[in-house]
């Protein structure tokens, strides 16, 4: 296995931005993670739940953030990962992804560094999520 | 008038971890690390194959029926929302695995809400196992069904 990344509590983690993501990038998605929800693809269904277009799904954004979360620290090393949604992402958002230690505890054998992270869409976080890494302290 | 459905299994998947989906997913979800994609860096890094995503076990998505879940779950869909997922890893998923998804309601609560009516939390989780039947992912959601009477 690859060895842990260091980190210390106060660290931010390197941001990504993302975008402007297209309605190919949440079909693409679609396909890959099997939602053919049309709220994701059909613009006259979106228009009648109240969309101006269709909406990605939330686990695309959130599936952008845990992997940007692994790129930084192996997707070995990773624990737990809870993400909560906060607002519709459309086609035409740049999201930008941030991420910040704010623990890290000790258990015997390895420690484990407590992150909280979110996607934006300018300062509106759209997806923020809290994750459990194993890290080298 | 509905009770509460905490024990009801609402679905069950079986999948395996294939390298082409493997890719795919990374490539949609803007994944850069190369062991999701190249077998030497997976090997580099310790593993004999290719490695999943973090959230990979969404594609379980292919075989699960949004229509059906609802009806089960006695709520409108027009009212639900997902609130939150949470996913707990005893190790990465490997190209190769095959894995069984059984989801189950562990929770299912009634909140007044602040404006009057109430809402419904549902809490769904599936536990993911191997075919040695350890458990190798568990995926926890919350829906939310807002506007009820």
């Amino acid at each position: 296995m690859r060895p842990p990344v260091t980190a210390a509590v106060g660290d931010h983690l390197p941001v990504r931005e993302i975008g402007p993501l297209t309605q190919t990038d949440i079909v693409r998605f679609a396909g890959a993670g099997g939602d053919f929800n049309p709220l994701h693809h059909d613009p006259e269904f979106a228009r009648e739940a109240g969309f101006a277009t269709p909406i990605a799904m939330g686990q695309l954004q959130a599936g952008i953030l845990a992997g940007w979360l692994s790129d930084w620290c192996g997707v070995e090393h990773l624990r737990e990962y809870e993400v909560r949604f906060m607002a519709a992402v459309l086609p035409g958002d740049v999201l930008e992804l941030s991420g910040e230690v704010v623990a890290i505890t000790e258990n015997g054998v390895h420690s484990e560094a407590q992150l909280t992270l979110a996607a934006s869409r300018g300062s509106d976080p759209v997806v923020t999520a809290r994750a459990t890494v194993i890290v080298r302290s | 008038m509905s009770e509460s459905l905490v024990g009801l299994v609402v679905d069950e998947v079986e999948f395996e971890v294939e390298r082409g989906k493997v890719g795919e997913f990374a490539k949609a979800t803007f994944v850069r690390d190369p062991v999701h994609t190249d077998a030497n860096a997976a090997r580099d890094a310790g593993f004999g194959s290719v490695l999943a995503a973090p959230t990979h076990v969404v594609v379980a998505g292919h075989q699960r029926d949004q229509r059906a879940l609802v009806d089960r779950l006695g709520v409108a869909l027009e009212r639900v929302v997902v609130g939150s997922v949470k996913w707990r890893y005893a190790r990465p998923l490997q190209v190769g695995d095959a894995l069984r998804g059984v989801r189950r309601v562990v929770g299912d609560e009634r909140r007044e809400g602040k404006r009057g009516g109430s809402m419904r939390l549902i809490t769904l989780e599936t536990e993911y196992t191997d075919v040695l039947g350890g458990t190798v992912v568990t995926q926890r959601e919350t829906l939310i069904e807002k506007g009820i009477q």
